[in-house]
């Protein structure tokens, strides 16, 4: 009872205004570029550069309708995400059954450990000459960057997962009649999920990387290639459009496919602690 | 009716940094009836969770065989359903689908596991949080649900590994009640490892008092207190002090250890 009226005494938190408009899905995307926007436009308008090197706003945005129109941004935009869509492909396709191989046995994780290691540490462009070697200038020597690079942390990042399973769950498993698929398919890949996201989230970010350096070097199209190209004809404007559709890009990515997955896995299970922010 | 008989238990082990062969068990004999709730107590490091772990069939044995149901038994087995201190519930999975895995492993159709696991979920508290992740109930509850799913699996003899000792001392008396209350009404087969006395003394017809390392089995206490048991009333009998008392004795006396206190954590 006194409980009871303790809880209904006490006065009911108000949100302040300044909060709400701080919890709005839009604002908080989109509030952090305005000063950045803003700080942009203000050097452009000054004339602090000269307008060879350094353009407002207002030119890149108009630099965008133009090449919208004239049809050069959709088709490299397609080329770059056709190529990131086949090297993540492969990459998962590999890296996934691997990663688990790798994991599952202690005499895999042993033999192969310097090897990955040591491929890890050389750098997916310093692949490129040989791969260039290999493959020509062709997609398939971009794929091959991709997915080296996907490659790598996916697996990585299996390993510490499975390794991070407890081994009460595994053992509660087996005593309520799991056999040894069952644990796989019910414990250590539910439970190595949090750390494989992770890996995938890495992944994909170098994999991204890798592309655009890949586009540059091996290029004859794609976001890579559009900067590259205008920079040899001295269009800054389309340098600046690039860079920006890159970061558009790996937001879109984070907020659309990787974000709503580990929502709906990880931080449903209460694998891993939820963002302060009001989530 | 003998549910689970170890006979010659023995478990040598090497020190992982000392290199020394070190004997946890020496020779441990005990059986548990049918719809016996025993509980086996002993001082610090004597390897009570061991005797468990192996009875689950996590850990293998030097010496001595486990009999459950008349069958010698290897490895770990749904016959056999454990209760852990860290509740090793899966988090990926509601409580109903927790409590219904142990039947969905013997492919049970789904309405039916999930009639039983509903019923054991009710039995335990539960009811109403079928849908909930574990993250979001209390220790307490976490650990009802991790009896329900062992239960709902009908064990031959459900093990129970400390489970109340990290939960707060509130709580733990109302669980102990709650199981009490649950054995009482479907009298399943438990061994509980615990070294809280009273604890041991309250939940048990049986306790099994082990010496120091290497262990063997010093006494089996009979607790012959009345059912149903409450915290409040079966304090409050003579016998149950007297029984307490008994028990707390044999673990000080006679060991060569000067530690009077039994495992403190």
């Amino acid at each position: 009872m006194a409980v009871t009226t303790r809880a209904s005494a006490r006065p009911k938190r108000t949100v302040a205004m300044p909060r709400r408009i701080l919890v709005n899905p839009v604002v908080r995307t989109l509030g952090p570029f305005v000063p950045v926007v803003l700080l942009w436009w203000l050097l452009a308008e000054l004339d602090v550069f000269p307008g060879a090197f350094f353009v407002g706003p207002d030119t890149v945005v108009g630099e965008f309708a133009e090449l919208m129109r004239k049809g050069v941004l959709p088709g490299y935009l397609s080329d770059s995400l056709t190529r990131l869509m086949y090297g993540v492909g492969f990459g998962l396709l590999i890296g996934l059954p691997l990663g688990f191989a790798i994991a599952m046995s202690f005499w895999a994780r042993r033999l192969t450990w310097p090897l990955l290691l040591f491929f890890q540490a050389i750098a997916d462009i310093a692949w490129l000459p040989i791969v260039i070697v290999w493959f020509g200038f062709s997609l398939t020597a971009v794929t091959f960057v991709i997915v080296y690079t996907i490659v790598f942390p996916l697996v990585l990042g299996i390993v510490a997962g499975v390794e991070q399973v407890p081994r009460e769950l595994i053992r509660a498993a087996r005593s309520l009649g799991a056999g040894r698929l069952r644990v796989f398919l019910e414990v250590i890949v539910p439970g190595a999920l949090p750390s494989l996201a992770s890996g995938i989230r890495t992944g994909l970010g170098y994999g991204w990387r890798a592309l655009v350096a890949a586009e540059i070097i091996v290029g004859t199209s794609g976001v890579g290639f559009m900067m590259f190209d205008a920079r040899r004809v001295g269009d800054v404007a389309e340098v600046f459009l690039g860079m920006i559709v890159l970061g558009v890009l790996w937001y879109a990515t984070d907020a659309l496919v990787l974000a709503p997955f580990e929502r709906a896995t990880v931080e449903r299970w209460g694998l891993v602690r939820q963002a302060e922010a009001g989530k | 009716m003998t549910a689970l008989e170890i006979s010659g238990l023995s478990k040598d082990y090497v020190d992982a940094y000392t290199g020394e062969e070190i004997t946890a068990i020496g020779d441990v004999s005990f059986t548990v009836d049918r719809g016996e709730f025993v509980s086996i107590l002993g001082p610090s490091g004597c390897g009570k969770t061991t005797v468990l772990n192996i009875i689950a069939g996590f850990v293998k044995q030097t010496g001595g065989t486990v009999k459950v149901g008349g069958r010698v038994v290897d490895g770990p087995g749904p016959d056999r359903g454990v209760v852990f201190q860290s509740h090793a519930l899966f988090p990926w999975k509601t409580v109903l689908g927790n409590a219904a895995f142990g039947l969905r492993m013997k492919r049970v159709p789904p309405k039916q596991r999930e009639a039983t696991a509903r019923e054991y979920l009710e039995l335990v508290g539960l009811a109403g949080f079928e849908h909930k992740y574990p993250h979001e109930l209390s220790g307490g509850m976490q650990q009802r649900l991790g009896v329900a799913r062992v239960l709902a699996n009908e064990p031959d003899v459900m093990l129970m590994d400390e489970p109340f000792a990290s939960i707060d001392a509130q709580t733990r008396r109302k669980l102990q009640e709650d199981l009490t209350r649950v054995f009482e009404l479907r009298r399943p087969t438990v061994f509980f490892v615990t070294h809280d006395i009273d604890e041991a003394v309250f939940l048990s017809d049986r306790v099994i008092v082990l010496s120091t390392r290497p262990s063997i089995v010093r006494e089996i206490v009979t607790v012959d207190l009345p059912r149903p048991r409450t915290w409040r009333e079966t304090t409050q009998l003579p016998e149950f002090r007297h029984l307490s008392n008994r028990i707390t004795e044999l673990l000080t006396g006679g060991a060569e250890d000067v530690h009077p206190a039994i495992d403190p954590d």
